[in-house]
């Protein structure tokens, strides 16, 4: 196995059934007798509900019923702190919030009836932004949140706090910062944005006969899902049965629970199958949308340029609810490991997510870390800047290298920072700068653990000599089924078309935590490797299967450093992007083709995010609420992509492999803020990179030089 | 209304709302390759052809179509599977949502004379324009241009 890449013949899995339109997604399905279902949102952001008016919804043709919260049992969900009700429950928390469901026979009746719904609101006081919220005396989204199963703030905290993490020294990183030759003390902030899958999220909840519901989704994480809405409406997790379904795109935002557990709670209560299929502008205002930041970076350097210390301050806001947050801290990972790239001898880092009325906010790919990267990296280019020093050099000497122990006492084998670093900055330029357009080059780089985690297969050889697998994860896209295949045909040595992959329903396997955190290509080596023992144990014979998870290896770093290089109109500020470089820190590539997609899907992304991406709250309501206003990059808008594979890296198992779908979006916009200093010694702060926010730079820049001449 | 429309080679009488969108028509008669994403015109998931030209059937009302010609990815897929192979070949796809819309944006591609390259001659800048019209979320375009440019040179 000490190729690099594993032989390969054949396309992925899926790719002749998405090229004649065969795949079949949740929206595909129908289910004969269904009850369309069709939300009634509020159009308020806080209130108390004074009148659900409904006769007019009701005397339309073909409408069942108008459900809302006082027809439906008092329960609660979400992902670790369950703060989401089904249906808004007198209270309005955020314009988008479930106010009423409508269920009709069609489709465009449900749509029809929904908009004939009168709600009358009485308005309470609200709060927008994060900073106003955790003001004394600020309006409180919630009573009491310290009272929500699974919440991890006390009473003693803020009301309207949703989870603050804090890790580090303070004392002495003052001091050290008090101390540095250099010092930078700068805000950086990010607007929402929304993963931006083109599929809508939807349902159909099935019920059966003896009382289970068989539910179909937009689901990434089939297991977790169940027990969320088992959890959240009192049932047992065998009562619910979800079905296998490819999503159309996730990123993050599939991971949460969404309408299902109210879905699922009708199909029982009306005992038909009930089907909701949202609408796109729908999903982009009322589901979970990226956390917008607003991050204080304190960062020092001695005059040899060592850094000192830094000190990391972040204000996520989270929206209404917290429940779209998985993790045990209900934080942001990206924010509570940004410490984690450079050898610092003082750190701390706090990082705080706060309720606010606007949408419920949810994890979106490398959840946190664009904000922090965006941040950080620029914070890094100017203190080199103020030190002198050549933004790559600087970095150089200061991230941190194999053997070195991280802020958080971790101890890497290896770090493959510099080397990651120095292909990306030494990639030569492609494209030229335009003439009478002021070129520019900024670099940045992003560091991230990958971490195995358990999950469960099932191999069973067939007649031909050939296998099917059974897996529990959906196909979001990424070519984990053919990742599955073409590692287990080479464990098993039979040619990878003998292999066939199937996702099964949550019934049929023990269990998987979905797709997500950049575990899956890893996972599945580790559960690949168990397999293939288990299959020679077996003496090759009848099926076997494997929950792993018992001794899961180490993790690893894995790296991505980018360079971009971009042009700048003095007159105007406009901004083109011309080249973007990612040079990645790589293991074994198992699928060179599916993996060089994640690189450019997500150097994509990042690029959205870095210069057009907005959902522009503002009130709590979302302005660029349609994919017309919310500019997604199309084919005509990329710059010129350029990848440089850093080969020689240590992966995981015996496959020796690396995670890649959440590295290459995260520094891109720290790369073209840094690009666009350079250029014209504009240092903009804020997300998007817009011309605006260039020309005015430029302008004050201007202002400051003709004070001092 | 009634009117008669051409779909993927057969004629269909049908007596039908004229507001009705051609992209519900299409799904209800179980044709669900072409894809709902915005609804709105902007992200092509549900591109068909109507007289060889793309056109988003989100935004095409039914009234417009009688005596009109119109092609699906069910259509394409098998009266044309050299589109297919290019999209295959090429990994032209990672969730697939928007591949069979990028799938009919390149049968439009052929139709309309694309791949001669645009005032320069660069043939990947005349697709990624025409591409305009068709988002992709996932795979950053590279491998779907070079599905359409391998479609129009076979
Ligand atoms: S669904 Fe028709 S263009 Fe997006
Ligand atoms: S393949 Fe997912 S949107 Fe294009």
């Amino acid at each position: 196995m000490s190729q690099t890449t594993l032989p390969r013949r054949m396309s992925r899995t899926d790719s002749r059934s998405k090229a004649t339109g065969a795949t079949l997604y949740t929206a595909d399905f129908e289910h004969r007798g269904a009850l369309h279902a069709a939300v009634v949102r509020s159009t308020v952001s806080s209130a108390r509900i004074r009148l659900i008016d409904c006769t007019a919804a009701r005397s339309l043709d073909g409408v069942v019923a108008v459900v809302s919260a006082g027809d439906l049992p008092e329960a609660l969900c979400g992902r670790r702190v369950r703060d989401m009700p089904l249906i808004a429950r007198n209270v309005i928390r955020h314009v988008g919030e479930r106010v009423a469901v409508v269920l009709a026979e069609s489709r465009a009746t449900a749509e029809a009836a929904a908009a004939l719904v009168e709600v009358e609101y009485d308005d309470l006081r609200a709060v927008f932004d994060a900073q106003a919220a955790l003001r004394d005396g600020a309006p409180r989204v919630h009573d009491e949140p310290w009272r929500y199963p699974g919440a991890v703030v006390t009473e003693a905290m803020h009301p309207n706090l949703q989870s603050v993490v804090s890790e580090g020294d303070a004392d002495t990183t003052e001091d050290r910062l008090a101390q540095s030759a250099f010092l930078v003390d700068e805000t950086y902030t990010i607007p929402s944005t929304k993963q931006g899958y083109l599929e809508p999220q939807a349902w159909l909840a099935v019920p059966l006969d003896d009382g289970r519901v068989r539910l179909r989704g937009t689901t990434k994480s089939p297991y977790r899902l169940r027990e969320q809405v088992s959890t959240c409406l009192g049932l047992q997790p065998g009562d619910l049965e979800v079905e296998p379904t490819p999503l159309g795109g996730d990123f993050g935002g599939k991971g949460a629970p969404g309408d299902a557990p109210l879905c699922v709670a009708l199909a029982r209560m009306f005992k038909r199958p009930v089907r909701l299929v949202l609408r796109s502008a729908e999903d982009l205002t009322a589901t979970d949308a990226r956390h917008p930041a607003s991050v204080r970076v304190r960062v020092g350097c001695d005059s040899s340029g060592a850094l000192t210390a830094m000190a990391f301050d972040a204000l996520f806001s989270g929206g209404a609810y917290a429940a779209h947050k998985p993790t045990a801290t209900v934080n942001l990972h990206g924010a509570v490991e940004a410490a984690l790239g450079y050898r610092l001898p003082a750190w701390s880092v706090r990082s705080r997510v706060v309720y606010t009325n606007t949408v419920p906010k949810g994890h979106m790919r490398a959840p946190g870390a664009t904000a922090t990267i965006f941040a950080v990296e620029s914070a890094i280019d100017e203190l080199a800047a103020a030190a002198g020093l050549d933004p790559v050099e600087f970095r150089a000497a200061n991230l941190l290298g194999d053997g070195d122990v991280d802020a958080y006492g971790h101890r890497w084998r290896q770090a493959r920072a510099v080397p990651t670093l120095r292909a990306a900055a030494t990639a030569p330029a492609s494209v030229p700068t335009p003439q009478g357009w002021a070129g520019g080059v900024g670099v940045a780089v992003y560091c991230r653990p990958t971490a195995a985690s358990s999950t469960s297969m099932r191999l069973l050889p067939k007649a031909d000599g050939g296998f099917e697998v059974e897996v529990p994860i959906p196909e979001t896209g990424t070519a984990n089924h053919t990742v599955v295949r073409e590692l287990l045909a080479e464990r098993l040595d039979v040619p990878a078309e003998l292999v066939e992959v199937r996702q099964v329903s949550t019934s049929q396997l023990p269990g998987d935590p979905g797709v997500g955190g950049s575990r899956v290509t890893v996972g599945i080596a580790v559960a690949v490797d168990e397999l293939a023992r288990r299959w020679e144990l077996s003496g090759k014979d009848g099926p076997v299967e494997v929950q792993s998870g018992d001794s899961l290896p180490k993790p690893v770093l894995s790296y991505a450093a980018q360079v971009a290089r971009v042009a700048v109109d003095r007159a105007t500020g406009q901004v083109k992007v011309l080249e973007l470089v990612s040079a990645v820190d790589v293991a074994r590539v198992v699928n060179p083709v599916a993996h060089q997609l994640q690189i450019d899907g997500g150097t994509v992304m990042g690029f959205g995010s870095a210069v057009m991406e907005d959902l522009i709250e503002d009130d709590g309501q979302l302005w660029a609420a349609n994919l017309g206003e919310l500019k997604l990059p199309c084919a005509a808008d990329i710059p010129k992509l350029t990848t440089v594979l850093v080969e020689g890296g240590d992966g995981i198992g015996e496959a020796n492999v690396k995670s890649i779908g959440e590295l290459t979006n995260v520094a891109v916009p720290a790369a073209v803020a840094n690009a666009i200093a350079d250029a014209v010694g504009v240092r903009v702060r804020d997300l998007p990179l817009s011309a605006e926010k260039v020309w005015r730079g430029s302008q004050s820049l201007g202002e400051e030089r003709g004070l001092r001449s | 209304m009634k009117l008669t429309v051409d779909l993927n080679g057969s004629t269909r009488h049908i007596d039908l709302d004229a507001t009705t969108s051609l992209l519900d028509w299409l799904r209800s008669l179980g044709l669900t390759g072409t894809k709902e994403g915005c609804g709105i015109g902007v992200c092509g998931a549900c591109t068909v052809l109507v007289d060889d030209l793309p056109v988003s059937s989100c935004l095409t009302l039914i009234g417009v179509l009688d005596d009109r010609h119109v092609v699906t990815v069910e259509g394409v897929a098998d009266s044309d599977p050299g589109l297919v192979e290019a999209f295959v070949d090429c990994e032209a796809m990672q969730c697939g949502i928007c591949t069979p819309g990028h799938v009919m944006a390149a049968a439009g591609a052929r139709r309309a004379g694309v791949g001669l390259g645009d005032d320069s001659g660069d043939v990947d800048e005349e697709i990624r324009q025409w591409l305009a019209g068709n988002l992709c979320r996932c795979t950053g375009y590279e491998t779907i241009v070079a599905a359409v440019r391998s479609y129009l040179e076979r």
